[in-house]
């Protein structure tokens, strides 16, 4: 075989610098994890023991066939509304587009942990619904277990579905699909046999994320699963609570959670595997004007969908302008909660704006830089680079929360306490976020394009400013955006992170929540929700983008 | 002005070779033609010349300087591309702008560039124009004057004409050769048209498989081909059994004085338009069979007879039909095919010397 030359360029310096990153943020910090999994509380000798007790107590075992459960029903759910909502709303015309993208918007940004709250308040066993229901002699069962688990989950995380495939649908060279067409192909099948596949990257990376998302998350399962234990629930309790704590058995959980969500990650990759570029931007597919019942049905099908999706965050912001007295609602309306938001904790909404947005600008240089690696120059340290930068992906908050105050305590690297630590979590945790969706947008564009302005007299750096950076545009928003949103709503490292002066705003909503005071935190909500909403307006006006703030 | 030597380019895509080792030798100022089947290594040739991709052997010599590790953007070669490459999100005459920008041209000029650039391509007045908006023919002639606005040492076109119509095809053919010439552009140029490449090429280099069949000018690529491929990718050939024994050349019952000492088995090639038909006299200079007409086939401004012959069919081109030609089909006729313009291949494929028109 002959040499390669090694070409040292810009790029080659993206990737050192990549690689530098996640080992200091993610590899260093969970290897305390793993360490702390593999020691025996007592005596802090190496020891399987956590292991061998997860393979033999039943608890463990059922909590993971729930986690599984849990993880695959809400992918699925998500992955139905999601596909639906973006194939209607890039296909057809529907009136109101971008009222449904921001009810998207809305219940991507549904504040956590409240949002549970509001399910049970709507659909719980003495909920507003459900008795609703009952009067005109309907009855629905309580929205507990197994299935209302999914059910929240697939209303939770269908915006990232919608989000990713959306861009992907819109971006279809229509010639292929009128090719098909052409070819006799009926139009259902061709959906099934052209679009589908070609569509399959940001498919099966929403279909991993909402996987990963629903699995991790354990406010929902806490507050609507009842006995339905996963492994999020179970870490948690056992790294939370202050008696029967057990920091060993938590950490081999979430070994344990690490390794089924890895396991998902390389079916994502071996479903890819043959995955390759569509290079043609030029003809991108027409909406189509639905007539009569179908138009009719094609509108109720999407604002049902969103509508549902978003109720939670509306019931939140219903709530919070409701008179309380304690952690009682009473009847009427009043400011009452707002006023006491405003007096006493404005902190969190200044902590949460500025460690987000740093947070977000590092997220999307690095990630927009990853990502065209991982796209564009194939080779071993990319490829592990691409496969470590899943590991964030599937990191629990919490454990991630616990890594860095395990690593980051010390001089040179006392860190904690400080909003850095934080800003890092996040930065950390949504990277991959920005990497994927930037590596996804790639796949569209033909490296031909850079070519032609390379053989024009671009250097590599800039003809990837010039002619990718512009075309990989949504890309990068639909990155930034759920980073942001996600940033803006990090609960769970920086619970574990916060101290009283960095304390963010869903950490006060938890709090809370946890110490009954609906009222406050109907209000924080509603404020973050805000937040959230007029941001990612604010960004995609500013980037231009006003035809359609999403896609 | 550049001149271009290319040496023992080798370049596989994992495990396939698809460039065996290529030698060029290309004059400034020339315009060189790649011709050769699809997949058979030209877009690869050129990609490796513009630098897109590395060999894996050989050397790239530009004006007597190896180019090979300069990087892309610094070798100053223009390439016009199979897919076209057009920018979608700039318009029209942002896309032909976009490499003056980068040479940092006074803007008078670049907008002069860009219109007289247009104005070659017949698409003045599109200025404003996204892609998007464009016809796929007009869209590769955005990316034609893309690449020649920039003026470069050395120009690549990857089929730059494929999807236009004929006439636009000639007009515009000849235009790229004017100005290819006016500004001295050393060219290299791909299509899978024949009559293309025959009309505005200096010399031709026939591919196959990754290997150089032949090189040479249009009239020797047409009329002298040195490998029997040479003679079947380029135009019309007929090729029949047979045999040289004793100083005769033997096709079927026939047989004349063979035009080369050798013996054994040959493969006898001529080109329709030299098969000559009659009704009546032999001709010692000549192979004659007799024949049958199949078919007739119309082209325009020729017809194209099929012939049954006792060695196989046999295409004849009658220059100039009369409206009465069609009558000919079920006819016997005479076919003869003169020594002087036929071509001798061995069964290994290559020519035997001599003899040849
Ligand atoms: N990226 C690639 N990976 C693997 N094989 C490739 C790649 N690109 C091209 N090939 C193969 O290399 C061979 C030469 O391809 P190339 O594009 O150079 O052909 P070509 O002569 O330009 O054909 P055409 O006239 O159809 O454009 C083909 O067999 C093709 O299948
Ligand atoms: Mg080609």
């Amino acid at each position: 075989m002959m040499k390669r030359r090694m070409r040292f360029d810009i790029w080659t310096f993206v990737l050192i610098a990549a690689w530098v990153i996640l080992i200091a943020l993610l590899i260093w910090p969970l290897s305390s994890v793993l360490h702390a999994s593999l020691i025996d509380n007592e005596t802090g000798a190496f020891s399987l023991t956590h292991y061998v007790q997860i393979a033999t107590i039943k608890a463990y075992q059922r909590a993971i066939g729930n986690t599984l459960l849990a993880g695959f029903g809400g992918m699925a759910g998500a992955l139905i509304l999601g596909v639906t909502l973006a194939f209607v709303t890039t296909r057809f015309h529907i009136y109101g587009r971008a009222l449904i993208q921001t009810l998207a918007v809305v219940a991507l940004v549904s504040p956590p942990f409240i949002g549970a709250y509001a399910w049970i308040v709507l659909f719980g066993a003495s909920g507003v619904v459900r008795k609703g229901l009952a009067t005109i002699g309907i009855s629905i069962p309580p929205l507990y277990g197994a299935a209302g688990v999914i059910l929240v989950f697939a209303f939770k995380f269908f915006p990232h579905v919608f989000l990713i495939t959306s861009g992907a649908l819109a971006a279809i060279n229509r010639s292929v699909e009128e090719a098909a067409e052409s070819l006799g192909v009926s139009p259902t099948k061709r959906l099934f046999t052209i679009t589908f596949p070609l569509i399959l990257p940001a498919i099966s990376a929403s279909a991993l994320l909402t996987f990963v998302l629903s699995i991790a998350d354990f406010g929902t399962p806490r507050i609507i699963g009842r006995d339905f234990n996963v492994l999020a629930t179970e870490a948690f309790n056992l790294y939370g609570s202050e008696v029967g704590g057990n920091p060993g058995m938590a950490s081999a959980l979430s070994i344990v959670l690490i390794i089924l969500s890895m396991i998902v990650v390389f079916g994502q990759r071996w479903v890819l595997r043959k995955n390759v570029y569509h290079s043609n931007l030029i003809k991108k597919p027409e909406r189509k004007r639905a007539h009569g019942l179908k138009a009719l049905g094609l509108h109720v099908l999407a604002y049902a969908i969103v509508l549902i999706g978003a109720l939670p965050a509306i019931i939140v912001v219903l709530f919070s302008f409701r008179r309380t007295s304690g952690p009682v609602f009473q009847p009427g309306l009043s400011l009452q909660s707002y006023e006491r938001v405003i007096s006493t904790v404005s902190d969190p909404i200044w902590n949460t704006l500025i460690f987000s947005s740093i947070a977000v600008v590092a997220i999307v240089i690095t990630g927009t830089l990853i990502g065209y690696l991982i796209s564009r120059r194939p080779g071993i340290a990319t490829g592990a680079l691409d496969a470590l930068l899943m590991v964030p992906y599937v990191v629990p908050g919490i454990v991630m929360g616990i890594a860095f105050i395990t690593r980051f305590n010390e001089p040179p690297l006392a860190l904690t306490g400080t909003g850095l630590i934080i800003i890092m979590a996040v930065f950390v945790r949504r990277l991959p976020y920005s990497a994927r969706s930037v590596a996804a947008a790639l796949k569209q564009v033909g490296p031909n394009l850079e070519d032609a302005a390379v053989s024009l007299g671009y250097s590599p750096g800039k003809a990837f400013l010039k002619v990718t950076v512009p075309l990989i545009v949504p890309g990068i928003m639909a990155g930034a955006l759920m980073s942001f949103v996600t940033a803006m709503n990090e609960l769970s490292s920086s619970l574990v992170l916060y101290v009283g002066s960095t304390i963010t705003m869903p950490v006060r909503i938890y709090l809370s929540v946890m110490d009954g005071e609906y009222g406050t935190a109907s209000a924080l909500s509603t404020i973050l929700l805000t937040m959230t909403v007029a941001a990612v307006y604010a960004a995609f006006h500013l980037s231009g983008r006003k035809e359609s703030a999403l896609l | 002005m550049a001149d271009l030597k290319i040496q023992g380019l080798a370049k596989s895509y994992k495990d396939v070779r698809v460039l065996e080792s290529i030698d060029l030798d290309i004059a400034s100022g020339e315009f060189f033609t790649l011709l050769g089947p699809s997949g058979c290594g030209k877009t690869t040739l050129l990609r490796t010349i513009a630098g897109f991709q590395h060999q894996d052997r050989g050397e790239i010599v530009v004006n007597g300087e190896r180019i090979d590790h300069k990087p892309a953007h610094k070798r100053d070669i223009g390439m016009v591309f199979q897919d076209y490459a057009i920018f979608p999100h700039l318009t029209v005459a942002e896309n032909v702008a976009f490499g003056l920008k980068a040479r940092a041209l006074p803007k008078s000029e670049i907008e002069a560039r860009v219109a007289e650039s247009l104005k070659m391509v017949r698409l003045d007045g599109y200025q404003n124009r996204l892609p998007a908006e464009m016809s796929g023919g007009q869209q590769q002639r955005i990316g034609l004057a893309r690449a020649m606005a920039i003026r470069p040492t050395l120009l690549l076109m990857d089929e730059p004409l494929s999807n236009l119509d004929a006439k636009l095809r000639i007009e515009l053919r000849e235009d790229i050769r004017d100005i290819q010439r006016r500004l001295g552009i050393t060219t290299i140029y791909v299509t899978h048209d024949q009559e293309e490449a025959l009309a505005v090429s200096d010399r031709i280099c026939v591919m196959n498989k990754g290997n150089v069949e032949q090189i040479g000018t249009p009239f020797e690529i047409y009329r002298k081909p040195l490998r029997k491929f040479a003679a079947s990718f380029v135009g019309t050939m007929n090729f029949l059994p047979g045999r040289i024994e004793g100083g005769r050349l033997i096709v079927g019952t026939q047989s004349a004085a063979s035009p080369a000492n050798e013996s054994g088995p040959v493969e006898v090639a001529i080109r329709p338009e030299n098969v000559q038909l009659s009704l009546g006299h032999a001709d010692s200079e000549a192979i004659a069979l007799k024949g049958e007409v199949l078919k007739v086939t119309f082209l325009g401004r020729e017809a194209h007879y099929t012939l049954k012959t006792e060695v196989g069919e046999v295409v004849a081109q009658v220059a100039d039909p009369e409206h009465d030609f069609i009558e000919m089909e079920g006819r016997p006729v005479e076919v003869r095919l003169p020594l002087s313009k036929i071509v001798l291949f061995r069964s290994n494929g290559d020519v035997i010397g001599a003899g040849q028109a």
